[in-house]
């Protein structure tokens, strides 16, 4: 039965992926028509003004495509191993972490590269999930959702304060940092696109090779412990990809919240807890997801377009709070 | 002070949303003795007491208070006469014993006013009776189990209430902080004639120290009397469904259980 | 009946170090209100103050009475008010991080005051009646939300942080909108500053801050009971209900109507309550003493921001620094067996 659930799933995933695609190239402020992405896909006619148009928007479809894979297998890692259904970069503050560490990179040492951005994402937003996950241990009942949110969420005010400090004097930085914060896929290259597939498909790779281990840590620590599964090592390499992935996302497109949180936690919901589909689907339905929300952005922020950071907000903090009534108190 | 209150079950009926656990109970509450409420998981005799005690409103039937419904009632005079160790208290981290117990005063106390001579008269005293008068400067945190259990009692009792109900007061306890506190209960139902009304598991330490004793089963209430009337085989395979030899205790007189195993069966003990 | 003195001695000395330590309190306050009356672009001694301010002087009394006097009274009342509510929401939740400004209770009037000043250009007073009123319209929705069957904490806390995060993505939206010579604006309003206070809007703060915290004082026993959960305060006689929804409702008051004025000075509703605490033990109600730390904090912050950096910032950044150094504090204390 589950199997057959997971093909149907992956089955609509994939239908609903296209659908995506081709919206993301055709749509916008200025609409083009099938023919013309055949042209732009074959390099005919190049010439042709739709045309174009269609190369334009190419890159950026093909790289909302790999962010939002990244967010939604990120989320699913760090709710794996935290056992925790509400974890998400956004909620944890590594958004925050990686802005802070990108922000001093931008004023006091007036780093321009992306590699350099994407270093520096991946320092912050390591340090900061590693801060969080230690003060949310603090106490009695160890690393509880509530505890996580709510260190993810005092951790996050502290450092905005700090950001807000480097930023507020410097008038070129609080421009750049502005539009950055945001998070939107709208002005990826083709180079933003190279810098990060890399380290999607070898945090992929890892991950899917992790399932079985993940599978087991679900169960109890001791019980995994006694099953021969090297616990802690199979947690830093989940987080690592966990955490890779969503670094590189963060630097290249900004913070773009709730889609590490969506998506995995209604995956698992329809298909139980087996972590090689879930992995696989939480990328299918992740990269959908940030589509079909940079499109809906597009669609309500007319004349202009609603950066995609905003509108997975916008839909996810419902979602987000859909599931919390749903939770049973003592869950949380 | 010392009144005869009568506490009454009318018809009661509670339980959590649609779930209903507690199913048509009559009861009249022996004042000046100590009651047992015994009964397998499950059996709705947590739920009971909480009804009791206002943590759960009835579905159906009444709790009457001297012939008063609680809920016509108000609130702190209500907390004069009824008081409650639930199954598991929280405190406030770092808070010092004595201002732990004076939480108890809360019924008593007027608006903005400090506490008053007769507060602390009340606090020393349940203090005293619980045996944790030294401990009056230190945290909470600092304690054992058994001497946090008698915190929170002497928390109710400070409360000054003729009725106490305790919800297992003896779980996450060994043996020896049971007999202590079941112990220091006696005393306080003797020398101060407190109503006592307590959930407990264990049946053999209910027989020793009960006057009274509720049998539920089932959200029901199926039996009631004395240690004698209810501690017999036919009994305690009612509520939990198993075979036992009752025998009366050698020191006591009053009647102890041996659950029979099915080794022991085998054997042709029984 | 006999009297063990130790019992007495015990709770009559922590409350009389708590009442000395509210008077030290006071005191640093007085100083430190002195010092920003009479220190900034001009100095003034401490007589040409106190002339002034009986008028019998007329030197430089535009810049007293107008700005530094006006800027520390805000400063003060703010204080209170965040400090007070933070402490109140932190001890009804029961959990040391959740004060207002992390769990969304204060970004209502935030999103209402950063809309008017981007896109409506009200002016100041009518921006703080529409934000009071946002403020405390959300905190409604968040508590309502977050009531389902009955009232869970940790729920409230994170509908809170859904909230918030829904509302923020509104915020960046609005000012990536908005046109960019207003933005700075909205960005110094966003992290609380006492820039421009007027006088006229200091009574109503003063009358709200009198009375939530009046309310305050006289629940104080029941909110005490409910520190030791639910169950107990209703054994103990106390209306949960009606006394949670009445210390909540205070709470969002003083919130909503220090935000609207001063804007969401950071750090001042998390920081207050611990501190106090730290400072006077925790068998007390820390209430005074919560408010107190929270106008030194709103103070200090201002007089650092104004005075002894190389630029000006708004009290808010100074303030919101010193919630990185709490968070890493909380975690050093962990390794000594301190607790969250």
């Amino acid at each position: 039965m589950q199997n057959k659930k997971t093909i149907t799933l992956t089955f609509f995933g994939m239908l609903l992926l296209l659908i995506a695609i081709v919206l993301s190239v055709t749509y916008g402020t200025k609409s083009v028509g099938l023919s013309d992405i055949i042209d732009a896909v074959l390099s005919r006619n190049t010439s042709a003004y739709n045309v174009n148009v269609v190369r334009a928007r190419i890159p950026r479809t093909l790289f909302g495509l790999i962010a939002g894979a990244s967010l939604g297998i990120s989320g699913l890692l760090m709710q794996s191993i935290t056992k925790n259904p509400i974890a998400d970069p956004s909620i944890l503050g590594v958004n925050t972490g990686a802005a802070l560490f990108i922000v001093t990179g931008i004023a006091f040492f007036h780093i321009q590269s992306k590699p350099a951005y994407i270093g520096l994402s991946f320092v912050g937003a390591m340090l900061t999930t590693g801060f969080v996950y230690k003060l949310a241990s603090l106490g009695y009942g160890g690393p509880s959702p509530i505890k996580l949110a709510i260190s993810g969420a005092a951790t996050s005010t502290a450092l905005s304060s700090i950001i807000s400090l480097i930023v507020m004097p410097d008038s070129s930085v609080m421009t750049t940092y502005r539009f950055w914060q945001v998070g939107s896929i709208g002005g990826a290259s083709n180079e933003d696109i190279l810098w990060i597939l890399p380290f999607f498909i070898l945090a992929l790779i890892v991950s899917l090779s992790l399932s079985d281990q993940l599978n087991t840590l679900l169960l109890s620590e001791e019980t995994s412990i006694s099953l021969g599964l090297h616990v802690n090592r199979t947690k830093a390499l989940a987080a690592l990809c966990g955490v890779i992935l969503c670094a590189t996302t963060t630097a290249m497109a900004g913070p773009i919240s709730f889609v590490g949180l969506m998506v995995p936690h209604v995956i698992r919901m329809l298909i139980g807890s087996n972590h090689f589909p879930l992995i696989l689907l939480s990328g299918i339905y992740g990269s959908s997801v940030l589509l079909l929300s940079d499109i809906l952005g597009r669609i309500f922020g007319r004349p202009g377009e609603l950066e995609s950071g905003i509108m997975t907000a916008l839909i996810g903090a419902p979602v987000f709070i859909l599931i919390i009534r749903r939770a049973k108190v003592a869950s949380l | 002070m010392q009144q005869n209150h009568h506490l009454i079950a009318d018809h009661l009926s509670a339980g959590y949303g649609e779930k209903t656990i507690l199913n048509d109970v009559t009861l009249h509450i022996p004042h000046q003795k100590i009651s047992v409420i015994l009964g397998s998981n499950g059996s709705g005799k947590s739920t009971l007491l909480k009804t009791f005690c206002r943590l759960l409103s009835p579905t159906e039937g009444n709790i009457m208070l001297d012939g008063k419904s609680l809920p016509t009632m108000k609130s702190k005079d209500i907390a004069r006469t009824i008081g409650l160790l639930p199954q598991s208290s929280v405190a406030p981290e770092g808070i010092k014993v004595a201002e732990l117990v004076s939480r108890g005063r809360f019924p008593y106390r007027k608006f903005m006013s400090p506490l008053t001579s007769e507060d602390y008269a009340a606090i020393e005293e349940a203090m005293a009776a619980m045996e944790i008068t030294d401990l009056a400067d230190r945290s909470i945190e600092e304690l054992s189990g058994g001497q946090r259990q008698r915190v929170f009692i002497a928390l109710a009792l400070a409360q000054q209430t003729d009725i106490l109900f305790l919800d297992e007061p003896t779980t996450y306890l060994d043996i020896a902080y049971q007999i202590e506190i079941l112990d220091l209960l006696k005393e306080l139902n003797h020398c101060k004639h407190t109503t006592i009304v307590m959930v407990l598991h264990d049946i053999n330490l209910s027989s020793k120290y009960a006057d009274y004793i509720f049998a539920m089963k089932n959200g029901h209430l199926i039996k009631e009397g004395t240690p004698e009337e209810i501690i017999t085989a036919d009994t305690i395979h009612d509520i939990y469904g198993i075979n036992s030899l009752v025998i009366p205790d050698p020191l006591s007189k009053s009647p102890f259980v041996i659950p029979i195993s099915s080794h022991d069966a085998a054997k042709g003990i029984s | 009946m006999t009297t063990e003195p130790s019992i007495f001695i015990g709770i009559q000395k922590r409350r009389r170090q708590y009442v000395s330590t509210l008077c030290l309190l006071l005191l640093v306050l007085c100083a430190l209100a002195c010092l920003n009356l009479t220190i900034g672009e001009k100095n003034y001694s401490i007589y040409q103050v106190l002339h002034v301010l009986t008028g019998t002087s007329q030197e430089g009394a535009y810049l007293i009475t107008r700005l530094r006097l006006p800027r520390t009274l805000a400063a003060i009342l703010s204080g209170i008010a965040f400090g007070v509510a933070g402490n109140i929401f932190q001890t009804l939740l029961r959990n040391p991080l959740a004060s207002p400004d992390i769990i969304g209770v204060s970004t209502g009037s935030t999103v209402a005051a950063v809309y008017c000043i981007l896109f409506l250009n009200l002016s100041r007073g009518i921006v703080s009646v529409i934000s009071v009123f946002a403020g405390i319209l959300v905190a409604f929705c968040i508590y309502r939300i977050s009531y389902t069957d009955r009232f869970s904490a940790n729920r409230l806390i994170l509908v809170g942080i859904g909230m918030q995060a829904f509302f923020n993505a509104l915020i960046n939206w609005m000012i990536l909108k908005a046109a960019e010579y207003d933005v700075p604006t909205a960005m110094r309003w966003m992290t609380g500053n006492l820039n421009g206070i007027v006088t006229d809007s200091l009574p109503l703060l003063f009358l709200v801050v009198i009375f939530s915290l009046t309310c305050i004082l006289l629940l104080r026993h029941g909110m005490q009971s409910l520190t030791l959960g639910d169950e107990y305060a209703i054994i103990l006689g106390v209306r949960v209900r009606i006394v949670r929804a009445a210390l909540i409702l205070c709470s969002v008051m003083l919130i909503a109507f220090a935000t609207a004025i001063t804007g969401p000075i950071s750090s001042i509703a998390f920081l207050s309550g611990p501190i106090a605490t730290k400072i006077c033990g925790k068998s007390q109600a820390n209430i005074l003493s919560s408010a107190l730390v929270g106008a030194l904090l709103v103070l200090g912050g201002d007089f650092i921001g104004q005075n002894l950096l190389f630029t000006r910032y708004p009290v808010g950044v100074i303030t919101g620094l010193l919630g990185a150094p709490y968070l890493i504090y909380l975690l050093i204390q962990n390794q000594k067996g301190g607790r969250i």
